[in-house]
């Protein structure tokens, strides 16, 4: 596969992101915050029930550029979250490259990542470099 | 705060141990990267490395003097310089790499940096990892 400058990569598109799923994220991070868990703490934070982890958007975002060029090409990715997940939401990633550098053996793609929940509104942001070798 | 900027950790030992990949991908619930096996040798989905505490958040958190109540994950950056492998043993250093401070809406917020070095048993630098915790007070 060789990707150009505006291909998009197939979408991720998760599961909901319920209660159990956050619990079991928290439990396999081994993750003792009750932020995710618990009403009563997250109301502590002004929140208005427990949230997702910020890990399943860093995670989505890499796994749309990963499953896409493979694991081995990806060189740099870089996930900011820019809004909190709740629980029922289910995300989808968009991935396009926006960058091609030649590189020593191949080029250099540039691919931008966003995260977004049903409603729209965009939970992740991040940027992947990945190798492409040369045709 | 400030002054803990280049506070470098003592290494640790990290084991990719594919119980714990396996446990990442089952996590997420999406289809995993075709490539990917939970057995040794196999690759490692990059967001491995953003999702698993490889070196214990208790010795950060008390540095940082961190309240877990206030604190959010704000994202990461990694660095894949050299293949990662399931069952590989890596060294783990971690180093405040920036604290900075801001007044925002809601209130006044402290960003941390944290880079955290994974080398071979060689010294061979494999991955870097930087990874942005926001506290509000």
């Amino acid at each position: 596969m060789s990707l150009r400058v505006g291909d998009e990569l197939p979408e991720v598109l998760t599961p909901a992101i319920d209660r159990l799923r956050i619990a079991y994220m928290a439990v396999s991070m081994r993750d003792p915050n009750l932020v995710h868990v618990e009403d009563s703490y997250a109301a502590k934070s002004g929140l208005p029930s427990v949230i997702a982890h910020g890990t399943f958007v860093t995670s989505y975002a890499g796994a749309a550029v990963s499953r896409a060029v493979g694991v081995d090409a990806v060189r740099r990715i870089r996930v900011d979250v820019t809004a909190p997940v709740f629980p029922g939401d289910v995300l989808r990633t968009q991935a396009v490259v926006t960058g091609a550098d030649p590189a020593a053996d191949g080029q250099l793609l540039t691919i931008d990542v966003t995260v977004t929940n049903q409603d729209g509104v965009r939970v992740g942001r991040g940027t992947a470099t990945v190798e492409q070798p040369a045709a | 705060m400030a002054r803990q900027v280049g506070h470098r950790f003592p290494a640790r030992e990290f084991t990719v141990d594919p119980v714990r990949v396996e446990e990442y991908v089952m996590a997420l619930g999406v289809e995993p990267e075709p490539e990917y096996r939970a057995e040794f040798g196999a690759v490692v989905p990059p967001g491995f490395f953003m999702y698993v505490t490889t070196y214990g958040a208790g010795p950060v958190h008390d540095m940082l003097d961190f309240d877990m109540f206030r604190t959010v994950y704000g994202g990461s950056e990694i660095e894949y310089r050299q293949p990662v492998r399931v069952g590989d043993r890596l060294s783990v250093t971690p180093e405040i790499s920036g604290v900075s401070e801001k007044d925002g809406k809601s209130g006044h917020l402290t960003f941390v940096e944290l880079t955290t070095e994974y080398a071979r048993e060689d010294g061979t630098v494999v991955i870097v990892e930087r990874s942005n915790t926001v506290q509000r007070s």
